[in-house]
């Protein structure tokens, strides 16, 4: 923490845009501008620009030699990775089975909004966590169980063609994390232990829309369709 | 075809081309960025090939130690892998995208991983200078001859801890530390620095 000293007052939005591209500020101020960046498509817009000015200096950047064994490193780990294409799937063809998918999944959600006594899952004390995440014209129902990791997500069509809808969390003061592609129809992420971590109960879900693959920078480029806060069941 | 060309005589196109066309090295790179897209492994081993040292540079820099670059590296090539769908032709050079990646992890390992990124004072030196390839940067593109320009036209101070925050991965409050100044001093230096490269980069007004 930076605050022994005087509040400064933020600079003007190009600048903290560059500041974050750069990298410059941390914390607090981070959190604020991320927000920002989900929050206002002008400000994401900015941040983009610097992002794409400075990735100029790229360039100039010394050069290093990898070990040569790197590669094979890699090549062996590609296996159990599968690349985002840029395939498109018919929609109109599976929409109407897809909305169906959410309907029930948005009920089996509200169904157990507050079950007087949970019974504690097996194997870990901590509650199921759901939220539901308001967008364009539907709310998106979330379910996250702590005894599998894992977490359910239903929606229909958020994103338009050539574009996905990607999930993060955001936790307290902290940056938005990616924790993965909205699909269109039910979509199960099993979330890493690290992911896990970050699932609790007053961290936000918001969906943003994406290019194919998913926000190149690790973080929202795109407009946000919606957010909302995670709760225990 | 050079504009005479059709008349006898020497063949002087050829003597004109001391060096490899920057566009088509860019155009292989972004096709080789596509066929990544749909999984084509031999294109994703000629774009390792093609990058790694630029990558691990970049990566190596920011982490500052060896064996955590290249697990840093390894990530950002999965990364690759998993996202190159996703790159846009048009939009970012392929090179810039990846880097961009690069940039990124190694900054968000430093930070998690608690490592300060002091450095010794000497090293500073091997922040790259621009003014020696400003010359390349004019031919090879309007956009980075018009940054190294608009970097060239701030103070040396300005220039240098911008450059730093860039090449190092720094905050404010790190580059406050490693040039031992204030954070408020380092602030003004660089909102004014970032604010005089916005106005001109684009002086005809603010598109924000």
């Amino acid at each position: 923490m930076t605050a022994d000293l005087p509040h400064d007052p933020a600079p003007d939005d190009e600048t903290r845009a560059a500041e974050l591209a750069l990298g410059l500020i941390e914390g607090d101020e981070r959190a604020a501008a991320l927000r920002r960046v989900l929050a206002e498509p002008a400000f994401a817009a900015a941040v983009e620009r610097w992002r794409v000015r400075f990735a100029q200096l790229f360039d100039l950047w010394p050069d290093a030699v990898p070990p040569p064994e790197l590669i094979d490193r890699i090549d062996a780990s590609l296996d159990g990775v599968v690349p985002s294409r840029g395939r498109r799937v018919p929609w109109p063809l599976i929409a109407s089975v897809m909305t169906a998918i959410a309907a029930c999944l948005l009920i089996f959600v509200a169904v157990r909004p507050d079950p007087v006594a949970p019974p504690p899952p097996p194997a870990a004390d901590a509650p199921a966590l759901v939220a539901g995440i308001a967008a364009d014209k539907q709310v998106v129902g979330a379910l996250y169980r702590p005894e599998t990791g894992s977490l359910r997500v239903a929606a229909s069509t958020l994103a338009p063609t050539g574009r996905v809808a990607q999930l993060w969390v955001i936790a307290g003061d902290a940056a938005p994390y990616p924790l993965g592609l909205l699909t269109g129809e039910t979509t199960v992420i099993r979330l890493t232990p690290a992911d896990r971590a970050r699932i609790a109960a007053g961290a936000t879900l918001a969906i943003s829309i994406e290019p194919t693959g998913g926000s190149p920078t690790g973080l929202p480029t795109g407009p946000v369709v919606g957010t909302g806060g995670l709760s225990a069941v | 075809m050079g504009p005479e060309a059709g008349v006898t005589g020497p063949e002087e196109p050829l003597t004109l081309r001391p060096v490899p066309d920057p566009n088509a090295a860019r155009a292989h790179l972004g096709n080789l960025l596509i066929r990544t897209g749909s999984e084509d492994r031999a294109a994703f081993r000629e774009l390792y090939d093609l990058t790694s040292a630029k990558l691990f540079g970049v990566v190596h820099r920011i982490c500052g130690e060896r064996t955590a670059a290249e697990d840093v590296v390894h990530e950002v090539y999965l990364l690759i892998w998993r996202r190159a769908g996703a790159w846009e032709p048009g939009r970012a050079s392929p090179i810039s995208w990846m880097a961009t990646i690069a940039r990124n992890r190694a900054i968000d390992w430093r930070r998690a991983a608690g490592v300060r990124a002091a450095r010794p004072i000497e090293d500073a030196d091997t922040v790259p200078d621009p003014s020696p390839d400003a010359l390349t940067a004019a031919v090879a593109g309007d956009d980075r001859a018009r940054l190294l320009g608009c970097m060239e036209a701030l103070d040396p101070r300005t220039r240098d801890a911008i450059r730093t925050a860039f090449f190092d991965g720094l905050t404010y409050r790190e580059l406050a530390e490693r040039a031992g100044s204030p954070l408020a001093t380092i602030k003004s230096v660089i909102r004014r620095g970032l604010q005089r490269l916005k106005s001109c980069l684009a002086p005809e007004g603010g598109d924000l």
